[in-house]
């Protein structure tokens, strides 16, 4: 397959999304068009990964030796399989979810244009081009926060726009000094820096590291940059689902590991003093966001707590520095993703049916909603991590690998610890809301006046699915794990 | 092959016919039917499961998790004890419950639960491995936990989140213990006497390897009631339906002694902790629990409740007879474990019997009740004196074996000092159990003979508790063959 294809998948929602306003088409036509464009993408976007181009494509040179260009590589695959995968089902939900909203037409165009982009950080060759879509995935996705206009939405999304650009600029810095101090912008499994030209000034590099950790872990929401994610939880539930759990806070994830595993190489960092400050803010984010989440009681923003703890999860999985712990952050990448995209989605239906968004008004409720609150409940026991769930898998990646590097690095142990004690706080905040749904206390039965069903299908189809993805890769996950084990070792 | 399509039988067959009953609920109208229908799946899987028993010794993978985890099953001695006392002791209380669920509401849905629970203890019993335990470990929790909040009452809800919450975590600190044993080479399958020293892949320092066994016992004593992690128990066991705490109290605490059982003996191997600071400090924690809990009893005034504290003092005996990590210890540990769970579901069944017949509760109100319902009390009266351990009652051989056990460890104070708390909660086991026994049949002076109604159970709830009586009794008086077995399984385990 040629690798020009590889720019139809970012081009075409950027264009299509940014067609729909001028066209003026009636709501019906207009999702029509959507669905087959979003669908049309990820097709393409798949078959770029079935038969992948070996070479890169160039779209254009910046200055020197800058180049705007896209490959696929092993881990750009996987991601660009996740977005692809996810994207069409959202938007599915979305029609439905937003169907008595106001200014849908510019809500989709947003929604969709963000999907070229996020499939532009996924298959950006080198660290400029990500850096530009880095920074393009906040100007699109602002909108999409602020689309409910009212006074807390926009300064959800002012105070969103504050931490990313901040984020992008320490990234910046990391950009620089890759430039002067690299071989080559490019991502190389392993790292492009060169010894030599660093020389001594390899102190300076690790402070370099650090703040772009942080730069790029403001999107994946890591300590003390955490602050955005809940905030932002009032945009609609298609947004905090697909983006704050899986395209915006995942391409952070995604970044940081592109930035640690193939910019500044993990051998480099290894046991150094940034290694075990990389590996305390992770924990530190996943105590926060844990803690925090049995605190809240606001449903949705519980859930986005919930996701800065997860969040840290991948990216305590690849501050461990070891193949096994890209390995760990690529499944809880994949896994998280679907299991929390379910439980959004399950949160959104439950607002959307009933207009329930605080977690103690839910007692009862699982009679009503059957459906949803299975899979909310399904998607909960993964999120706690449970055997037989696809969450319990990627936790054992990530313990095995802090195993593994505690043999050397003593502190590793905390991080397994720290793991526990989430999964404890997870049990604690999903299953409150689960077993006080389906078992309520005497007396605080729903009266079965109250008309409350369970969505249409094209909220359950997108929910179903996600259940049983969660079910599957629970108990079958090996094939999937042999992929990722490949691009571990760079020869997917 | 034949093992395998047997356990797979006898653990889905109650499974799903419990989910079964879930999502009909309240479609199949006809109560007899139904429950004829739930006693032959009981009795089934209890048929199947002690067909399984009589197999030789097997090991099977059922299914590879990933490439490192697989779900293992297994049979052995340790199996063969857990899992005929765990079918036996639930068929009875569903016996029982056919009875007793007629005044609760959703019976349906206690069933349904009731069964799932049953296939997973049959799996839980089975694990072959850490992790397959583990699963089935979390499973029971999630399972159960219906069981405990099932009349829904604001104590019930808030209860069961206390018991789901306490579960979870002790099980999360055996799960740290499980991470550390497969990542130095612990995943094979559980082989008596441990393997964790003879690996060649082993090399973790003994200090961590110590640290992570004390953890994964208190972890799983969670589950048993150990102290610190004891707190929900007297809590969560009595708000549920009689027949639910019975087995709660009688089979799930067990539940943890058995991981720890596997951790211990079949997996690390009792000479690693031998003298070690984890034993002593597992002995102090299992003697804290044991006296603790009968001073609790004793205290208490609520018949369920003081039988809840009870029991977290006599699963702590249990532990105390692995923790001295001897074979006499080992048989008085396993005897006791039968013991009191046929002891704890004759008393639970027995309180269960009261509040159906009277909706008494509190013991000051059992005055004169052995004049209405003789047998009922004859039966608490009979299985008290087993747990106090009076001879010949079965309760005094396992007490014997435990003190032995305790004496032989030779280590300076505890050697003596086990034995002596040992009697002193007997002797509290004595004051909380035998006064209900004493005025119930002699209610003195006040007690006006002439209101006096008989109010015994039907054979539904009579037999279930009768049988319960005769096993504590007559295991006491010929207990040969059973100690026998005990004595090759703790012979097999411990060197």
């Amino acid at each position: 397959m040629s690798s020009v294809y590889l720019v139809l998948p970012v081009v075409l929602p950027i264009v299509g999304g940014a067609l729909m306003p001028i066209l003026h088409l009636p709501d019906k036509k207009r999702n029509l068009l959507l669905e087959i464009l979003v669908l049309l993408t990820s097709a393409i976007a798949l078959l770029c990964v079935y038969r992948r181009p070996e070479a890169g494509f160039t779209l254009f040179h910046l200055t020197g030796n800058l180049d705007f260009a896209l490959r696929l590589d092993g881990l750009g695959s996987v991601f660009t399989c996740l977005i692809a995968i996810l994207w069409p089902l959202s938007t599915l939900y979305a029609f439905e979810y937003m169907r008595h909203e106001e200014r849908t037409t510019s809500f989709f165009a947003f929604y969709t244009m963000t999907y070229g982009v996020t499939m532009g950080i996924a298959m950006a060759e080198n660290l400029v081009t990500m850096y530009l879509f880095y920074e393009l995935l906040t100007l699109v996705s602002v909108y999409l926060v602020m689309h409910p206009m009212t006074k807390k939405a926009i300064r959800a999304s002012r105070t969103y726009l504050y931490y990313s650009i901040g984020g992008a600029a320490f990234a910046f810095i990391s950009l620089i000094f890759v430039i002067v101090f690299g071989d080559t912008t490019d991502f190389i499994l392993g790292g492009v820096l060169n010894m030599e030209k660093i020389g001594n000034n390899v102190s300076t590099m690790l402070f370099v590291y650090l703040l772009s950790f942080w730069g790029f872990g403001v999107k994946a929401a890591v300590f003390p940059f955490q602050g955005w994610l809940p905030k932002a939880s009032v945009a609609p539930t298609p947004v905090t689902a697909l983006l704050h759990a899986v395209a915006v806070v995942k391409s952070g994830a995604f970044a940081l590991m592109r930035l640690t595993y193939y910019c500044f190489g993990p051998d480099f960092i290894r046991g150094t003093w940034v290694h075990f400050a990389v590996m305390s803010i992770a924990m530190l984010s996943i105590i926060y966001g844990s803690t925090m989440a049995v605190k809240e009681t606001h449903f949705k923003r519980r859930l986005a707590f919930s996701t800065i703890s997860n969040l840290s999860y991948i990216v305590l999985a690849l501050t461990m520095m070891s193949p096994l712990g890209l390995l760990a952050g690529i499944s809880h990448l994949v896994f998280h993703a679907v299991m929390k995209i379910g439980s959004f989605f399950s949160a959104g239906a439950i607002l959307h049916q009933s207009k329930k968004e605080y977690v103690d008004e839910l007692d009862g409720l699982a009679k009503k909603m059957p459906f949803v609150f299975t899979v909310f409940t399904l998607c909960g026991l993964s999120l706690i991590g449970i055997p037989l769930f696809a969450g319990f898998v990627s936790k054992w990646n990530i313990a095995a690998a802090a195993m593994e590097v505690g043999e050397q690095y003593p502190y590793a142990y905390m991080a397994v610890m720290v793991l526990l004690y989430s999964a404890l706080m997870t049990a604690v905040y999903i299953l409150t809301v689960a077993i006080r749904a389906w078992f309520p206390d005497r007396g605080k039965e729903l009266h079965s006046n109250e008309k409350i069903t369970d969505p249409n299908w094209e909220m359950k189809l997108p929910l179903g699915l996600f259940a049983i993805t969660v079910l599957v890769f629970g108990v079958c996950s090996e094939p999937l794990m042999q992929v990722f084990r490949a691009v571990v070792q760079g020869t997917f | 092959m034949t093992a395998m399509y047997l356990f797979l039988a006898a653990m889905l067959l109650p499974m799903l016919s419990g989910l079964f009953l879930l999502f009909f609920q309240g479609k199949l109208k006809n109560r007899t039917l139904k429950c004829i229908l739930i006693f032959l799946v009981m009795a089934l899987t209890a048929g199947l499961t002690v067909r399984l028993m009589c197999f030789e010794d097997y090991q099977l993978v059922l299914w590879h998790l990933t490439d490192k985890l697989d779900i293992l099953v297994r049979m052995d001695n340790m199996t063969r004890l857990f899992a005929g006392m765990t079918v036996t002791a639930w068929t009875l209380g569903g016996v029982f419950a056919f009875e007793y669920m007629k005044h609760e509401e959703k019976e349906d849905r206690y069933f349904g639960f009731y069964l799932i629970v049953m296939g997973v203890l049959i799996g839980l019993d089975h694990a072959g491995n850490l992790i397959t335990l583990y699963l089935f470990f979390e499973l029971m929790t999630l399972s159960s936990l219906p069981l405990v909040l099932h009349t829904l009452t604001h104590d019930a809800v808030m209860a069961g989140l206390k018991y789901l919450f306490y579960s979870v975590a002790g099980a999360f600190l055996a799960l740290f213990g499980i991470f550390y044993l497969y990542a130095h080479g612990a995943g094979l399958p559980f082989c008596e006497g441990g393997y964790l020293m003879v690996l060649d892949a082993y090399s973790g320092s003994g200090k961590m390897t110590l640290l992570v066994l004390m953890l994964m016992i208190v972890g799983f004593g969670t589950k048993a009631g150990m102290f610190p992690l004891h707190g929900w128990l007297p809590t969560a066991h009595p708000v549920a339906p009689a027949p639910a705490s019975a087995v709660l109290s009688g089979i799930i605490t067990k539940s943890g002694v058995l991981a720890i059982i596997r951790v211990v003996f079949y997996t690390v191997g009792a000479d690693v902790l031998r003298g070690s600071w984890v034993q002593y400090t597992w002995m102090t924690l299992a003697l804290i629990t044991v006296f603790m809990g009968s001073m609790m009893a004793y205290k208490e005034q609520v018949l369920k409740k003081r039988l809840a504290y009870s029991t977290v003092s006599q699963v702590s005996y249990i532990l105390f007879g692995l923790s001295v990590l001897n074979q006499d210890g080992m048989v008085g540990a396993l005897s006791h474990f039968v013991f009191h769970s046929v002891v704890k579901d004759c008393l639970f069944l027995v309180a269960g019997v009261i509040i159906y017949k009277t909706g008494k509760k509190t013991v000051k109100e059992l005055t004169g009740i052995g004049k209405e319902m003789p047998i009922t009390m004859w039966c608490f009266t009979l299985v008290s004196i087993t747990l106090v351990g009076i001879p010949p009652t079965s309760g005094f051989i396992s007490k014997w074996y435990l003190a032995e056990g305790s004496l032989q460890t030779g280590i300076g104070g505890y050697a003596w000092f086990g034995p002596v708390v040992l009697l002193l909660s007997a002797m509290l086991t004595a004051g909380y159990l035998l006064p209900i026994s004493i005025q119930s049949f002699f209610p003195g002076e006040g007690y006006h003979y002439q209101e006096l109604r008989k109010k015994e159970p039907n054979l539904l709830m009579l037999i279930p508790m009768l049988l319960f009586t005769a096993a504590a009794v007559v295991f006491g008086m010929f207990p040969g063959r059973f100690l026998g077995f005990l004595q090759m399984t703790a012979a097999d385990v411990i060197r």
